[in-house]
């Protein structure tokens, strides 16, 4: 990996990246991360689904897409691998959650998120964009599969952990952090919304930074730039609550039938 | 009952619609300020303050009041990052001809990882900010007229003011947690001092409270005086000075939500 020539090592993102790819370099039984050769600022990781879970003995892949604005600003995450929890190829944030308010924060980093993923993978996806609620026997199922997932540029990902590393244990502060973070579909950047002139300008920026990106994920990238599943997700809130509203106004109207033609 | 309930799915409905649309408008307001606005912008006469309230009589008495204690004032981008911004460029600034001080709040600034890593901070990332916080205290060390022109360079390069914006942040953090006992009282609902740090100083893009100001001059002891430029009563600019009593090196000016320095 030689990044030096290509990025302005005198950038602190880039520093920052270079440093954390370091970090990373040796494979836990955990995770493993690793930036793509042409672009520092897109990862792949492995990461294994958490013990005693549905997601035991599972692998799963994805992808890490790290803002210009990193670490500032927090990555995103894109699960490529089904799993039955999260959407695959959709983007996915780390983000506020509702009981305990906490925002990203500078110091947190790719190790970080995917502690973060790993912890949230057994919450109850509660119907949350980009969240799957998959039965057990089904999210059992998958990660059985996962085994034999295969990604195009890293191979087959059963391999990708590495089982004789002694793990870094988890710090009291990123305790603290996976008790308090949250997961969820990327809501920013929806193609469904009207005004959305800046925000796509926002995301074309974004995709300059990241050299060649498009030609290396040509079959992947349209699917995450328009995220039809946001759509379909919004648009079924809505008929939910409608279909209430029809419901709980027939009920009344039954009612006020029985009340007065009695 | 009924139309209640249906109320209130219809405004939870919305409320998530809606966080969407300010996220938007928020990223336009963003796009547009980076466009319009300096990280730190250049020296400017208090003229041109003047200037912006011809037509508004409270502001425009006050900014006449300003000009006679002050000659200059500097903007700085209204990101909710500015007071650490606007107060790291002027102290920095102000040190460049001032050996002496210049090399205590190097050492003091050397010592700070330590304190952090201490409190429990994480060492690889603290370690990361502090190089680069380092490197900007180094290149503006050199007392001539090239140490001026370097900090506004680097304090106008996204990657380098951020990183110095963050680690004052977490200076901030590591006083206030460090003296918690003291801050709790200052802090409003049930949180603890390292709740607070973690929501409201840490993340980037929060605005700054008087606890903020207090810890962040607290903690690299250097006094900073605000004057206060809002609709409140009289043709004053009311000063504070931070912490209180002590003499103030740095001043910097507050119109409600920001903060740009001033010069005497």
């Amino acid at each position: 990996m030689s990044f030096e020539g290509k990025y302005n090592a005198k950038s602190p993102a880039v520093k920052r990246l270079m440093r954390e790819a370091k970090e990373l370099h040796d494979a836990t039984d955990e995770y493993y991360a690793y930036p793509l050769e042409e672009n520092l600022f897109e990862w792949h990781f492995t990461v294994q689904g958490p013990p005693s879970t549905d997601f035991e003995g599972g692998i799963y892949h994805g992808k890490i897409l790290l803002p210009p604005e990193y670490p500032m600003k927090p990555p995103n995450i894109i699960l490529l691998t089904p799993n039955g929890r999260f959407e695959i190829k959709k983007k996915i944030c780390l983000s506020i959650s509702g009981h305990h308010p906490e925002t990203w924060q500078p110091s947190w980093s790719i190790r970080t998120a995917l502690l973060a993923l790993i912890a949230f993978m057994p919450t109850p996806g509660n119907g949350t964009v980009g969240s799957l609620d998959y039965s057990p026997i089904e999210r059992q199922q998958l990660s059985k599969k996962s085994l034999n997932w295969y990604c195009d540029s890293c191979g087959k990902i059963a391999d990708l952990l590495s089982y004789n590393k002694v793990k870094k244990p988890i710090t009291e502060e990123e305790q603290h952090m996976l008790n308090t973070i949250s997961l969820k579909g990327d809501v920013s950047i929806s193609q469904d919304m009207p005004y959305l002139s800046n925000a796509d300008i926002v995301e074309e920026n974004e995709l300059r930074h990241r050299n060649n990106i498009n030609n290396l994920n040509a079959e992947n990238e349209p699917e995450i730039l328009n995220p039809p599943i946001e759509v379909i997700s919004y648009s079924k809130d809505f008929l939910w609550s409608l279909l209430i509203a029809i419901l709980i106004f027939a009920i009344i109207l039954l009612l006020i039938r029985r009340l007065f033609l009695l | 009952m009924g139309d209640r309930t249906v109320q209130a799915k219809s405004t939870e409905n919305t409320d998530v619609n809606q966080d969407e649309l300010i996220l938007q408008q928020q990223r336009r307001i963003e796009k547009e300020i980076q466009e319009t606005i300096s990280l730190v912008g250049e020296k400017e006469s208090l003229k041109a303050l003047e200037s912006e309230y011809t037509e508004d009589d409270i502001y425009l008495s006050k900014a006449r009041a300003l000009a006679q204690k002050y000659s200059f004032f500097r903007r700085t981008r209204p990101d909710g990052n500015c007071f650490f911004r606007a107060f790291s460029y002027a102290y920095l600034e102000k040190l460049i001809n001032n050996k002496d001080e210049y090399e205590k709040f190097r050492e003091l600034a050397r010592k700070s990882k330590e304190n952090l890593v201490e409190l429990g901070f994480p060492q690889f990332t603290v370690e990361d900010f502090h190089d680069t916080f380092m490197e900007v205290i180094d290149k503006v060390g050199g007392d001539t007229d090239n140490s001026y022109i370097e900090l506004h360079k680097l304090f106008n390069d996204q990657g380098y003011s951020d990183y110095v914006v963050v680690y004052l942040r977490l200076i901030t953090s590591g006083h206030l947690q460090r003296e918690a006992e003291f801050y709790q009282h200052f802090i409003e609902g049930d949180r603890t001092v390292k709740e607070f740090c973690h929501q409201e100083v840490e993340p980037m893009y929060k605005e700054s409270d008087h606890i903020h100001i207090i810890a962040m001059s607290t903690a690299l002891n250097t006094g900073v005086r605000v004057r206060y430029m809002d609709r409140g009563a009289g043709t004053e600019v009311t000063a504070h000075d931070f912490p209180e009593g002590s003499t103030p090196s740095i001043h910097l000016l507050y119109r409600p939500g920001h903060y740009d320095i001033l010069y005497p």
